[in-house]
């Protein structure tokens, strides 16, 4: 199938700054794609230059099969939903929605009909003569959404635009989106900081970090086997292990922990008996016992320190080598769990 | 005693308020009470009141021709001072900030050259290039006159814009003219109405410029300045005391609509 969108070899430098290095991208349509990473990674270049308000210095962006990397903004079919959410504030909500439809040309009564069908999808019908100062955060953020997918872009560039509300808002407003997306079938690019936005929405994460893509997958395969610490780190909590491959073939892996044999899932990344790795551990996924565990990676360890977090217990265990694991503990299991002496294993391996 | 004492400076800065207030009010009360005077000359007791001079003056065709041809041209100078300064502001906002200090000092020039110095150069250029004096010539130097004012308001509403809002305007479809005019200049409306009032009242209120640009047709400030030179009457008494009037309710109104504008 042909991407609605395809960066090729694409490179964006400021002087001596490059943002965006080599960038090779291809998005498929219907899809609830999110670009994450830390602050200049250069996710929000990739999609300023999508939207059209940056020139890559060089390479290709296709949009639909069409070349558009030299288009001004006007000239592409793709709208943004900015941070700040960029109403126009001499304008009343309708206005607003209406614009981009205006400047399509459409009937007054075609425009007056969509906007109304658009306002019904975030349940916003009786605010349509209010100005955006006389709306809160959360219907500023629907109406911004709707104004850009009101002229039906190709693709809708989403830049951080739940940054600016606040938390329980903004896990709404996740759903919402989400739904939304759903509902209209379009493809969503949209930019993130923030590892649990982007868990919870998307369809496809690409994980961006010094201009680069790190990885691109669905949630499950990123958290479940990133393809470096990178990944790993950013996404949810990890612990990680130093250690040295033994053998093995592309779905498990034979390796050796100070000393130690263990077995782990291999990340499908080719490597060589004898080459170092990294084991990623996450903290929900080590079993704790007083007594020792059977199977083969059962590991003996101190418990240093238990922070009760409500709905689990996280615990901080020192083991043989003096690295420190995170561990989650289900309340059930927390008490049986009394003294300093403590046994961990990889659950499930 | 003591909280007498310590409350001295602030009884100080009272009074010096209040003296400046007297100071700026006395004369213009002494003017507005002797305009409804019924004698030629100014003196106490007013003793009888009437409104003869006002009836006078708006039955007098020179007064009404007058303000006819000032305000005309304070119109028209306000027309071309508002698209100037726009367009320098929008100018300014878009080079580098080098280039921002320069024409923003380039621009604020004509605020700050002594109006004879101005009015002086002005009539050595329009008959240079044999323009001649006149209305045409008042509305040059009455333009150059305002547009640092326009720059300056528009400018400050200029930056305080989100940037973000001319790129969605783009991103939704809109070139760069249509953004401007469907935009930003709405944006800019409420201050720009402020500077627009100011344009206006400057030029109504210029004497020097047209006294050295004018022809024949004499403007408000020229008439009243001719009446004066023969000798001070009540009525012109009356036509001040109109003009003040009629500013200062334009200018209130102004503010009044501004500040409503903008805490929206």
């Amino acid at each position: 199938m042909q991407p609605v969108v395809e960066f090729a070899n694409v490179t964006k430098s400021y002087g001596n700054v490059t943002a965006v290095d080599e960038l090779n991208l291809r998005i498929e349509a219907g899809k609830f794609v999110t670009l994450l990473g830390p602050s200049g990674c250069g996710k929000s270049t990739t999609l300023r230059m999508l939207g059209g308000f940056e020139i890559p210095s060089s390479g290709r962006i296709m949009l639909a099969g069409k070349d558009v990397t030299r288009l001004p903004p006007n000239k592409r079919n793709v709208n943004i939903v900015f941070q700040d959410y960029a109403l126009f504030p001499h304008m009343d909500v309708a206005r607003n929605i209406a614009f981009g439809l205006e400047l399509q040309g459409k009937s007054s009564d075609a425009i007056h009909r969509r906007v109304m069908e658009l306002l019904e999808l975030v349940q916003l019908q009786g605010y349509s003569r209010r100005f955006p100062s006389e709306l809160s955060g959360g219907q500023r953020q629907r109406v911004a959404l709707m104004r850009a997918l009101a002229p039906d872009p190709q693709v809708l560039l989403l830049d951080e635009p739940l940054s600016a509300l606040d938390a329980k808002l903004r896990q709404q407003m996740q759903i919402e989106l989400k739904a939304i997306q759903e509902r209209t079938g379009k493809t969503f690019l949209f930019v993130t900081h923030d590892q649990e936005e982007a868990l919870t929405m998307s369809d496809t994460i690409v994980v961006m970090n010094e201009g680069r893509v790190e990885q691109m997958g669905d949630p499950k395969t990123l958290y479940s086997r990133p393809q470096s610490v990178f990944v790993a780190n950013f996404i949810g909590d990890a612990n990680l292990l130093k250690a040295r491959i033994v053998g093995g073939d592309d779905t498990r892996m034979a390796l050796t922990w100070n000393g130690t044999p263990v077995e782990a899932a291999a990340t499908g990344r080719r490597a060589q008996p004898g080459d170092p790795v990294c084991i990623v551990l996450r903290p929900e996924s080590i079993e704790c016992s007083t007594s020792p565990l059977a199977g083969a990676n059962s590991i003996p360890g101190k418990i240093r320190q238990r922070v009760f977090k409500g709905n689990h217990t996280s615990m901080l265990v020192e083991i043989a080598d003096g690295s420190r694991l995170m561990a989650l503990v289900h309340p059930t299991d927390i008490d049986s769990l009394s003294g300093e002496d403590v046994w961990v294993r990889p659950a499930g391996a | 005693m003591r909280n007498m004492f310590s409350d001295a400076p602030r009884a100080a800065l009272g009074a010096c308020y209040w003296a400046f207030f007297l100071y700026l009010m006395v004369p213009l009360s002494l003017m507005m009470a002797m305009s409804f005077k019924d004698a030629n000359f100014v003196a106490f007791p007013i003793g009888q009141w009437t409104f003869d001079w006002y009836v006078a003056v708006v039955q007098d065709k020179q007064f009404l021709d007058a303000c006819l041809y000032s305000v005309l041209i304070a119109a028209a100078t306000t027309a071309a001072a508002t698209v100037l300064g726009v367009w320098i502001a929008m100018l300014i906002v878009s080079v580098g900030p080098r280039g921002q200090a320069v024409l923003f000092a380039l621009a604020c020039l004509p605020a700050v050259v002594p109006g004879m110095i101005s009015a002086i150069s002005l009539r050595i250029f329009v008959s240079e290039i044999n323009l001649p004096t006149g209305t045409a010539a008042i509305i040059l130097g009455h333009t150059v006159h305002g547009v640092p004012f326009v720059v300056v308001m528009a400018l400050t509403r200029l930056r305080s814009m989100p940037a973000n809002l001319v790129d969605a305007a783009r991103d939704l479809g809109a070139d760069s003219v249509v953004a401007f005019f469907r935009v930003t200049l709405p944006y800019l409306g409420p201050a720009l109405f402020g500077g627009m009032i100011f344009c206006l009242l400057l030029s109504i209120d210029d004497f020097v410029r047209t006294f050295f640009l004018g022809g024949y047709r004499p403007t408000l400030p020229m008439l009243i300045f001719a009446r004066v030179q023969g000798g001070m009457s009540p009525e012109i008494n009356a036509m001040a005391t109109l003009v003040l009037v009629v500013t200062v309710s334009v200018g209130l109104y102004a503010e009044f609509l501004t500040r409503r504008a903008r805490t929206r």
